[in-house]
């Protein structure tokens, strides 16, 4: 595959070789509950999240309930986009800004164009032809993730753009059934900029901002579940849960005891001791403290949640004839006070 | 596994066609008991065990299956059933719970037929037996390196057999059990949310009335949707059902009453009930002492330290949650005992707490709070009702409500 006019990815913190790979909890998309409950994670209609992982080694043996009870596909398109809906989309003029060759929207190149997530295509109709190898795949994913670099296009282009092309990418990582490491390590890339992405889209001010954010989160959750699926698949030979995340306490009790205690568990544990108690010094002291930033960006939500109780409960039970001093509060509730 | 040496063909014939002989019998005299023994596998019985043998050495039983009218109608019963012994007894616990589900299936379309319930007890020991047998193929499975897979399937057999159960007729009381074999097998799969279909079809259907279900069965039915309930922080719900489960429990079986305290003293303790002494020792519910005891004391440390030891064996359970939110009553402990010793000393200045004596005292608890720190957690506990009173923010102090200012939970949870 032709690389020269690729940009070459910068790793930075979209895309960061950091020391621990990123674990976090599966979060609700709609954060109101205080108590140790989620909702469930809609099983979406277009496979491009796993389900039913299988484990490598089984790759030739087929289970009777497993959907895809269909002989394993093997991709053969070297392009990060197929031939065919590359020449389609030149001709319908359907192509993103980051694929136009020279700004022209009739023209694109095997260098630019990059395959679009297609909802109603299924495994019996994509020709092999069109499903995209393991490593074009993970040369592709890191192309897609070299725009959040750029300050070219606004954010939400440039979300919407990577959004919907790594959602293609794990249609077709789906279609042939990938489930390694490797598989692991793109997933666990995409989660970082889904992550991010709820951080850096709160500062956009186009007007269907919150449900590109919605969707965001929901893609966000899809991802997490297939990591953990992946995560589950690789670790042993133990049976695979399909956990829907009824409860923390539920799944608490499936992951494996080195997870449990390592530092990033423990952060989060503490974190949610923090705010299931309604300590609200201790939770915001902890995260700007000892949060990295893309824990940051999915405590964030919570962050206002706990303002908000805080504000609450001196409201509630403060000395009502000596008014609560702002200085006070603003350090308290770490933000910044406008009035001097 | 070496087959019982020194059988001849003669005996093993002989054993073959009495099997077979018990098991007519049982089905034309409606004799569920015996046909209950004749289908247990896992018992190890040493009839069922030298009758494997017996198969392992005639290795024709299906000739002598045919051979009667009065056993032939049963054949794909007993063929796959025999299949499922012989393999089991040379250790391919794979092989073994594939033929015993197929035996079970044919089984199934007899007991369709049958009109009245009399062949519940057999019924209840081939459900136990399918998923007794699929664990087994499981681990066996899994130690291979391969995908386990049928402790899976025993659940959708289980499930289709509750279909058969669910009826208008007699054989419905024998819905719950099957129901709670269920709940076994989603639960040792880490899949229980799919409890939750079978619990609607218990709960509202009209064809089932909870009071008929036999006793055993509605203790284990409440014991585990009290679980449940306790996965999810329904803290009154899950106190009606594991209530339920432990008055109704036979006293006579410890490790049931064991099972069920296990759950419902977390419960109790985070609705400020606590469990005497005595009770932790008898049950050997140990791992729970300190923590009644940090409850008692007001003692953040000791419930810190007991939440640390146990931090596995909570997690497992399932109630690790549970108990670390029960710090905010120990908090309410610790404030109530400073205000009892100040009103001691002096009534009428009791009612006011300085947040330095509460940062001193939870400094002897070798717990670090400045005064900021101890200011939120008191307003968390007056925004929660645990505290009745106010705080000053200037004078650094708690003024506690002259009336009951440290309301007790009387059987309910903490407001969230």
């Amino acid at each position: 595959m032709e690389k020269s006019h690729r940009h070459h990815p910068n790793h930075s913190s979209s895309s960061s070789s950091s020391s621990t790979h990123f674990r976090s909890q599966k979060f609700r998309s709609n954060p109101t509950t205080k108590d140790g409950k989620f909702t469930k994670n809609n099983n979406p209609n277009a496979r491009e999240d796993f389900v039913k992982p299988r484990r490598p080694s089984q790759q030739a043996q087929q289970h009777v309930d497993d959907s895809s009870n269909l002989p394993v596909l093997l991709g053969t398109c070297p392009f990060m986009c197929p031939v065919a809906e590359r020449v389609q989309r030149e001709r319908l003029r359907d192509l993103a800004v980051f694929e136009r060759l020279d700004g022209n929207p009739r023209k694109t190149s095997s260098d630019l164009a990059v395959k679009k997530f297609c909802r109603t295509i299924s495994i019996r109709d994509m020709p092999t032809s069109d499903l995209r190898p393991l490593p074009v795949l993970e040369d592709t994913l890191d192309y897609l993730l070299s725009f959040l670099d750029s300050s070219e296009h606004p954010f939400e282009v440039v979300h919407d753009f990577i959004f919907d092309r790594t959602r293609s990418i794990r249609q077709d990582l789906s279609m042939q059934n990938i489930d390694n490491e490797k598989a692991i390590y793109m997933y666990e890339k995409m989660v970082r900029f889904h992550v991010m992405s709820l951080h850096k889209l709160r500062s956009c001010t186009n007007e269907n901002i919150s449900s590109v954010h919605y969707l965001n989160m929901e893609q966000l959750t899809k991802a997490l579940t297939t990591l953990f699926n992946l995560y589950d698949a690789n670790r042993s030979s133990e049976s695979i849960n399909e956990n829907e995340g009824e409860s923390l306490s539920l799944w608490f009790r499936q992951v494996p005891i080195p997870i449990i205690k390592s530092k990033e568990m423990c952060f989060a544990r503490r974190i949610l001791r923090f705010f299931r108690m309604g300590n609200y010094k201790r939770f915001l002291l902890t995260t700007a403290a000892e949060a990295s930033f893309l824990q940051y960006c999915i405590i964030e939500p919570y962050i206002i949640e706990v303002r908000e109780l805080a504000l609450s409960c001196i409201n509630n039970g403060g000395y009502k004839l000596h008014p609560y001093p702002l200085t006070h509060l603003s350090k308290l509730l770490m933000m910044k006070c406008l009035w001097p | 596994m070496a087959a019982y040496p020194g059988m001849s063909m003669g005996e093993a014939h002989r054993r073959i066609t009495e099997y077979l002989n018990r098991f007519s019998d049982a089905v034309s005299n409606q004799d569920a008991a015996s046909l209950r023994f004749l289908l247990s596998l896992s018992s190890n019985s040493p009839f069922l065990l030298s009758l494997a043998d017996a198969l392992n050495i005639f290795q024709d039983s299906g000739r002598l299956i045919k051979h009667s009218d009065h056993y032939s109608q049963y054949s794909d019963i007993l063929f796959n059933l025999f299949r499922s012994l012989q393999t089991y007894r040379l250790g391919n616990l794979f092989d073994s719970y594939q033929a015993f589900e197929k035996s079970a299936n044919a089984f199934i379309q007899e007991f369709r037929n049958w009109e009245s319930a009399w062949a519940l007890e057999a019924l209840y020991a081939l459900a136990y037996e399918i998923r007794v047998l699929a664990e087994r193929a499981d681990r066996d499975l899994a130690s291979n390196g391969k995908s386990p897979e049928k402790l899976k399937a025993a659940g959708s057999f289980l499930m289709k057999v509750f279909g058969v159960l669910a009826g208008k007729g007699p054989k419905r009381v024998g819905a719950l059990y099957v129901t709670c074999q269920l709940f076994k097998v989603y639960f040792k799969l880490g899949t229980v949310h799919l409890c939750r279909s079978v619990i609607r079809s218990i709960e509202t259907a009209r064809i089932f009335d909870f009071e008929e279900f036999p006793k055993r069965d509605k203790v284990t039915y409440m014991y585990y949707t009290g679980r449940l309930e306790v996965f999810n922080e329904n803290f009154p719900a899950a106190d009606n059902k594991l209530s339920y489960a432990l008055t109704h429990c036979n006293p006579r079986r410890e490790a049931n009453i064991r099972m069920i305290l296990k759950y419902l003293i977390p419960v109790k303790l985070s609705i400020g009930i606590l469990p005497k002494d005595w009770l932790l020792e008898k049950y050997n519910l140990v791992e729970y002492r300190d923590v009644v005891q940090a409850l008692r004391r007001g003692d953040l440390r000791l419930l810190r330290r007991a939440l640390q030891e146990h931090e596995d064996r909570f997690l497992r359970s399932g109630v690790f949650l549970v108990l670390e939110k029960l710090e905010l009553q120990v908090y309410q402990r610790l404030v109530k005992k400073i205000y009892i010793i100040q009103k001691q000393k002096d009534p009428t200045k009791a009612h006011q707490v300085k947040l330095e004596v509460i940062v001193k005292a939870l400094k002897w608890l070798e717990m670090d709070m400045d005064v900021d720190e101890v200011e939120c957690i008191m307003s968390i506990l007056i925004y929660k009702n645990l505290v009745k009173g106010y705080f000053a923010h200037k004078s650094k102090v708690v003024v506690l409500s002259k009336q009951d200012p440290f309301p007790k939970l009387n059987g309910k949870p903490v407001n969230s």
